[in-house]
């Protein structure tokens, strides 16, 4: 089933709910929620939610996957903030601290700096969502008290190539990098996020050696600084790709999926090294008042549910954390979106705890060898 | 007869009762003081500046506890340790002040002439086109500026697609350290040229014909007269442009393609990406001290009254 697909189907299902509604009046919303409903009626409706997202193809599916259906289920409008979530993070943990109400309501973040959140203690606790019993169990992080965030989809860094670079077949391994004709072609993230792990594997580890022998990772980057990649951000990939200025990239497989839908002649792969496997979550700061925190957690709660999962996180070609949903059509197979236990293992996860624990020490090596 | 009014209008009374009332809240005798009131809003304003470097001072004293994100209670140097002997901060620290100064030295040269030509033109219709050019820039702004050159310049841009008709290229002109150079070039001319035209504006026309008049053709009329006369505009331009060279995020993080950052790219990248506030802090303040050395030895070396701040010039 393609994602647009998928949103005609989620459409109907709205519409059934609409038309239920129109009969019902808004209990029928509130139930969908999942509201005990003389709760619901004592908590009285903020005018508007604050979700800090990422801007383009990542946005536009939270809204019409998510936040449409929950503003026509309970009135409250919801506004997209697309601050970056490196850069929102210092205004939540200020606010927090000085006592204010937060910025946003919620922050769509990776993992990884959600974790640091969490570990800071500005997180609302999670665990009374009641659609939390449904999910798998990536969904809750590991190693942190309560549920201080709720994963909401698996991503792959994928290796994305233009065709015409490869022209005999897709490229094998993340080595294919180091080819001489790829100097000045080859982009990665400028923090080097997703390429730590298979840096190790393919320069020569394993990645049980992560995080005590990163050796191989950076020798693996000495080589790679040798080609002058370009460093950047997800929309300076598609940027690059389009103007014909790289050929190879570590990105996530979204990025190139949406970029391929625009008419850019990539596609991606993973390498035999495997590809990093990471995940990003929702998270409520502390400091919001009763009713706001009931109202934003009902958002959190739909966006775990089946019907919020299929509709945001199909056109994003992402699996998400609910036992069954449907594949995109154009991804059924694809590594980049796993869904056995195979294909798991043939994909590279570091624990989110080692990450932010060595993840100044790897970014400041990373970023020696490519200052270098 | 008159009415009173009429001989008296009431806005002349108002004006009374203005002036006593003034006098009132500040008497006579106070008039030395009053150009030091006038400088309380900027000091006020520079004061809170000093609050914040007051409180990145002491966060740069404390290091990141990772088990809690949060600053450590005690008190330490070890950012600053880090900051000072990490090579990854030495060689952005190092590519930072060798692009400030050559920056500083090609924008002078560009933008002397350009200053030159616009304070002594005749043609007020080239004044308006290079005041134009000149203010073009400030409205269209950093950013923007340089993603025109991304157009410009990138495998597929204007110059390249136009070298590829003379079967040439294309060839890698944007993502290295000349790249973010050049724009930094192009950022800086209108403020050189902003700071050199009031300096220029100031030297007589006559004293440039006095020296043809005396022999002295057009170069040495330049060497000798117009170069020292300005050397107030050029001090104060070289000062301004070193300074904004040396702090620039936008350019170096647009055309530098990520591997050619600057300090505020670094210190950007500590208080953003790894939420370590202290190091940043640390960063920072050493970017502080380093480029008001610079100024102050190229003060010390030039003289204060060279930047025409001393009533009795030691120069």
């Amino acid at each position: 089933m393609t994602g647009i697909n998928q949103i005609a189907r989620y459409k109907l299902s709205r519409r059934r709910f609409l038309e239920g509604a129109t009969a019902a009046g808004s209990v029928a919303g509130i139930s969908t929620l999942g509201l005990g409903q003389a709760w619901a009626d004592e908590q009285p409706k903020p005018a508007e939610i604050v979700v800090r997202a990422w801007g383009g193809v990542w946005v536009e599916s939270l809204k019409a996957g998510v936040s449409d259906p929950f503003t026509q289920m309970t009135g409250i409008a919801v506004r997209h903030d697309l601050t970056e979530d490196n850069e929102i993070q210092p205004k939540v943990w200020a606010a927090v601290d000085q006592g204010r109400v937060p910025p946003i309501n919620i922050n769509w973040d990776t993992t990884i700096n959600a974790t640091k959140s969490a570990l800071r203690g500005v997180t609302e606790d999670l665990s009374d969502l009641p659609n939390l019993a449904n999910v798998l169990p990536v969904a809750k992080p590991e190693g942190l008290e309560g549920v201080p965030l709720v994963n909401v989809y698996a991503y792959v860094y994928v290796l994305a190539y233009r065709n015409e670079a490869f022209p005999s077949g897709a490229p094998t391994s993340w080595n294919d990098l180091l080819d001489p004709r790829f100097k000045g072609r080859v982009a990665l993230y400028n923090d080097g996020i997703g390429m730590h792990a298979p840096a190790v594997v393919a320069g020569g580890g394993k990645l049980a050696d992560i995080p005590a022998n990163m050796q191989p990772a950076w020798d693996y980057f000495s080589k790679l600084k040798a080609q002058n990649p370009l460093l950047g951000e997800d929309p300076d990939f598609t940027a690059w790709f389009q103007k014909g200025e790289i050929d190879v990239a570590c990105t996530i497989s979204s990025n190139a999926r949406e970029a391929k839908k625009n008419g850019i002649p990539v596609a991606w792969t993973v390498p035999k090294e495997g590809a990093t496997l990471d995940t990003d979550c929702l998270w409520i700061p502390k400091g919001l008042p009763a009713a706001d925190l009931y109202w934003t957690k009902q958002y959190v709660n739909y966006a775990i549910g089946q019907a919020g999962q299929q509709a945001w996180l199909g056109p994003l070609g992402l699996p998400g954390v609910v036992p069954g949903l449907t594949p995109p059509e154009d991804l059924v197979g694809d590594l980049s979106y796993p869904t056995t236990s195979d294909d798991l293992a043939k994909l590279l996860q570091v624990s989110p705890k080692i990450q932010v624990e060595h993840q100044s020490e790897w970014f400041a090596k990373f970023k020696e060898i490519m200052q270098g | 007869m008159r009415h009173y009014s009429t001989a008296y209008p009431l806005s002349w009374r108002i004006f009374d009762a203005v002036e006593a009332l003034a006098k009132r809240v500040w008497p006579a005798r106070f008039a030395p003081w009053l150009p030091y009131l006038l400088l309380l809003p900027a000091l006020l304003v520079t004061g809170l500046l000093v609050i914040g470097l007051i409180e990145i001072a002491d966060s740069s004293l404390h290091v990141l506890d990772k088990a809690t994100f949060r600053s450590s209670e005690s008190y330490s140097l070890e950012n600053f340790e880090r900051a000072l002997t990490a090579s990854l901060f030495r060689n952005i620290g190092l590519r930072s002040f060798l692009g400030a100064i050559l920056v500083t030295a090609v924008t002078l040269v560009l933008a002397f002439p350009y200053a030159y030509v616009l304070v002594r033109t005749e043609s007020p219709i080239l004044r308006k086109l290079l005041l134009i050019v000149l203010f073009l820039p400030f409205f269209i702004g950093q950013v923007v500026r340089a993603y025109g050159w991304l157009i410009i310049l990138g495998n597929e841009g204007i110059l390249n697609t136009s070298l590829s008709f003379l079967g040439i290229g294309p060839f890698r002109l944007l993502f290295n350290y000349w790249a973010v150079l050049f724009g930094l070039v192009q950022t800086m001319i209108p403020f050189a040229v902003l700071m050199l035209a009031p300096a220029l504006t100031a030297i007589p026309k006559e004293t440039e014909r006095a020296a043809e008049s005396l022999g002295a053709n057009w170069i040495r009329t330049f060497q000798y007269v117009v170069i020292p006369l300005a050397r107030p505009g050029m001090v104060g331009a070289a000062i301004v442009v070193f300074t904004l060279t040396l702090t620039d995020f936008a350019i170096p993080a647009v055309l530098g393609g990520g591997s050619n950052d600057f300090i505020a790219n670094a210190i950007y990248d500590q208080f953003f990406r790894t939420s370590d506030a202290g190091l940043g802090s640390a960063l920072t303040l050493l970017l502080i001290i380093a480029g008001s050395a610079a100024v102050g030895v190229a003060l010390l070396l030039v003289g204060i009254g060279t930047l025409g701040l001393a009533g009795h010039d030691d120069d």
